[in-house]
């Protein structure tokens, strides 16, 4: 088995080496059977993929320690949806499962096979092919899912127990489903830009488009998984530490918000054309350097230079990419800039948006990499602390919440006088004056998300109140894209509402209790009643029985826990949280001595903590409905796009 | 484009990168903290007492000293040759144990014992680089 998906690798890194030669030489000749032969080998690495992930789940699922990957994610105990999770748990399946995604969504979009886009769909799958190639060598001479273990193990390493978790299992092949999406917007680009007529608009546009939307939802999905995970799971009482793991998720999600906004308003030969090609290509590099950075430690590690080993795979892939991509970029904008039309006034609206996204995600990048740019310039190696985070993007997020409020108004009408632009202004200034002043950056924000719902809530008025004008009959498509993107901006103020409180008004208390006594946190009074200990299969569980009150009143009973693994020396802290939309009291018990039984217990009160998860939340919906929107459209318009 | 544009965009791209690398700037000043091993720590490191520093070592086994009243932990942050006394108070993350991998963050008190403040394992699943 372990040497049938080797096989199926080594297969699958012909094909798409092959792919792109035939691909290239039948367009550049109009060989129509060349290109038939490009696209049936694309499916044939399909195909490969495919088998590969099927045979490494049969070892996965029979616990086959022969293979290293299997011995080293799973073991004999581990419960069996957790066998074949463990596709995803390490580098090297989640490389395949990567490739695996992509070039099934290449073949989904790029497959066609009609005069219109034939020549057009195979520059696409060429760009496509060459990230396959490279992925497939690290797959095959480093990573190997297939490698087998030194000696045979009696039983595998087994899966953290903190991993082992819904959120775990979701977190990462949505964030990979993501990536491999925005391979479709980079491969487009690429075609797009390789097409002899500039006149028209380049084809399959609407399939980019709808690629970069699903692309964003998805990662939007995985980021918030892994920030609920932290927060249920890690028991510090936070959701985002600014890791370098987390980074490499919020970088590409940052310059792919911006995309979405060029997408929208996407025109040949326009501004917002040459923003969206650019950002394609940075979001999928970002995607790909991202997954580099954490996965070769080359910032976690103390030393200036980790030795990355064939990792460098992956910068010659980013330095190819760009070396290809970027005079093209260029040709294609001085071809157009002859004809280049001027856009509607809200533009430039969309501009400043990518600017500051793309500015965000340069300073998280910049901090993310500074251990190891300090260590290129000196020996020694400096780090940022996870407060040049928060210090950097605070101002940021305001400006770009005080745009989210202008915005539906500056799309229409420019940067004319009227009543919201006023209030912005005011708004930033009274910002600027609290977060100055009486240096509370949560009130600012606050006052600031205040301003975007007032405006939000003015965009529903409006809209209603205007119906019925003569002959404004709006479509259902643009009525559901419109409700789709309110929904979402209405999720990103919610957002920033909940990450606001959480972070500004939140109480933190570390107390060492023995039965019987009481602490007092904010507006609660917590009485430590007991210990109960609790015996499983390979743990040893104790739980501290917490009643909490409210004035005389008792409101909640809370029972955070400590389980210890046996075998593995491992302990989980069990959190126990008592949840409203006001905000969480968090309970972790920190230490337990079970003689004694005196307890250390650390107590958080993170207010309006659960807006984030219910923003992210709208966030995902809304960017449904514009899709579901999108596809309906592009269903009847004869640019279909066959997804 | 015409002069004017240019001397707009030039003034225009000058105050903005300005000030955002001044920010910049502001924020990793305070923020900043040196990165070493236990070993090269012990070599270069002693003189800059009160100093924020980042330490990487090991948790040496059996030097792990719970004080539950006081909440506080103390171990030993072991390199290769070197090792060095650290005093913790906080929240333990759950994957620490003894003979692991960890980082913390903090400055070297006058008593030659580290006063962390911060206390972060590595973790395991998501870094691969060391399964080597």
């Amino acid at each position: 088995m372990p040497e049938f998906g080797q096989f199926a690798l080594r297969l699958g890194l012909l094909l798409s080496a092959y792919a792109i030669l035939v691909d290239l030489v039948g367009r550049r000749w109009n060989r129509r059977e060349l290109l038939a032969s490009g696209r049936n080998a694309t499916i044939g690495c399909l195909l490969c993929l495919t088998a590969a992930c099927i045979a490494l789940e049969i070892l996965l699922a029979r616990s086959d320690f022969s293979v290293r990957y299997v011995a080293e994610n799973t073991a004999r105990a581990l419960p069996f949806v957790y066998k074949l999770t463990a596709l995803w748990a390490g580098a090297a399946g989640s490389l395949l499962l990567w490739l695996w995604l992509q070039t099934g969504f290449v073949v989904l979009a790029f497959a066609k096979f009609d005069r219109d886009s034939e020549r057009f769909c195979a520059t696409a799958r060429a760009a496509a092919n060459l990230v396959a190639v490279f992925f497939f060598l690290v797959l095959i001479f480093d990573k190997d899912p297939f490698g087998l273990s030194v000696t045979m193990p009696r039983d595998g390493a087994g899966l953290n127990p903190l991993l082992q978790h819904p959120a775990m299992v979701l977190h990462p092949p949505a964030l990979f489903l993501g990536y491999a999406a925005f391979a479709i917007p980079y491969a487009w680009v690429f075609a797009a830009l390789r097409r002899d007529d500039t006149s028209q608009p380049p084809i399959l546009l609407s399939l980019a488009r709808n690629s970069a939307l699903f692309a964003w939802m998805f990662l939007t999905v995985g980021i918030a998984l892994g920030a609920w995970w932290a927060y249920e799971e890690l028991g510090w009482g936070g959701y985002w530490a600014w890791d370098p793991v987390e980074n490499a998720s919020l970088i590409p999600w940052l310059t792919a918000t911006a995309l979405l906004h060029c997408a929208r308003t996407f025109r040949a030969g326009t501004k917002t054309g040459l923003w969206f090609m650019v950002l394609a290509l940075v979001t999928f590099s970002l995607c790909i350097f991202g997954t580099f950075l954490t996965r070769y430690g080359l910032v976690s590690s103390v030393h200036a230079f980790p030795e990355p080993g064939l990792g460098i795979l992956f910068l010659v892939l980013l330095i190819v990419i760009w070396a290809v991509g970027g005079p093209l970029i260029v040709r294609g904008h001085l071809r157009s800039s002859a004809t280049a039309q001027t856009q509607g006034p809200g533009i430039r609206f969309v501009v400043w948006n990518n600017w500051l996204m793309v500015l965000l995600a340069f300073v998280v990048l910049v901090g993310t990499l500074f251990p190891f740019l300090s260590g290129l310039v000196s020996s020694q190696k400096i780090t940022l602390k996870s407060d040049y985070f928060t210090k950097i993007t605070a101002p940021g997020g305001l400006v770009l919440l005080l745009l989210l409020g202008v915005c539906p108004h500056l799309m229409r009408h420019g940067l004319s006088k009227s009543w919201r632009i006023v209030g912005a202004a005011v708004t930033a200034v009274a910002a600027v004056l609290i977060w100055m002043l009486a240096h509370d950056l949560a009130i600012a924000y606050l006052v600031a998300c205040a301003f975007v719902g007032m405006n939000l809530v003015a965009d529903f008025i409006q809209r209603y109140t205007r119906r019925g004008v003569p002959g404004e009959a709006t479509p259902v498509g643009a009525n559901l894209r419109w409700h789709g993107a309110r929904v979402v901006h209405i999720g990103v103020l919610l957002a920033f509402v909940g990450i606001a409180g959480s972070g500004g008004f939140d109480l933190q208390k570390q107390v060492a209790l023995r039965p019987g006594e009481r602490t007092q946190v904010g507006d609660f009074e917590l009485a430590y009643d007991g210990l109960d200990a609790q015996h499983g299969a390979n743990f040893t569980a104790v739980k501290a029985n917490v009643s909490v009150y409210r004035g005389q009143t008792r409101i909640a009973q809370l029972a955070p826990a400590v389980a210890f693994y046996s075998r593995s020396e491992k302990r989980t802290s069990e959190v126990d949280i008592r949840r409203t939309l006001a905000g969480d009291l968090y309970l972790a018990l920190t230490e337990v001595d079970s003689g004694s039984k005196l307890i250390n217990l650390t107590i958080y009160i993170k207010p309006l903590i659960n807006w984030i998860w219910i923003g992210s939340g709208l966030m995902v919906l809304g960017t449904a409905l514009v899709l579901a929107a999108g596809l309906g459209r592009t269903r009847g318009a004869p640019q279909g796009n066959g997804q | 484009m015409n002069t004017k544009t240019v001397v707009k965009l030039g003034i225009g791209i000058l105050v903005i990168g300005g000030g955002i690398g001044y920010f910049m700037y502001q924020a990793m000043q305070s923020s900043w903290a040196y990165y070493y091993s236990v070993d090269d720590f012990a070599t270069a490191g002693t003189a800059s007492q009160g100093q924020s520093f980042r330490l990487a070592g090991r948790v040496k086994a059996g030097s792990v000293e719970r004080d539950l009243q006081n909440m506080t932990l103390r171990f030993t942050l072991a390199g290769a040759q070197t090792q060095l006394p650290v005093l913790y108070k906080g929240v333990t993350p759950d994957n620490f144990t003894e003979d692991k991998e960890v980082v913390v963050e903090g400055r070297l008190a006058a008593t030659g014992v580290f006063q962390a403040d911060t206390l972060m394992t590595r973790c395991e699943s998501k870094y691969q680089a060391k399964v080597k």
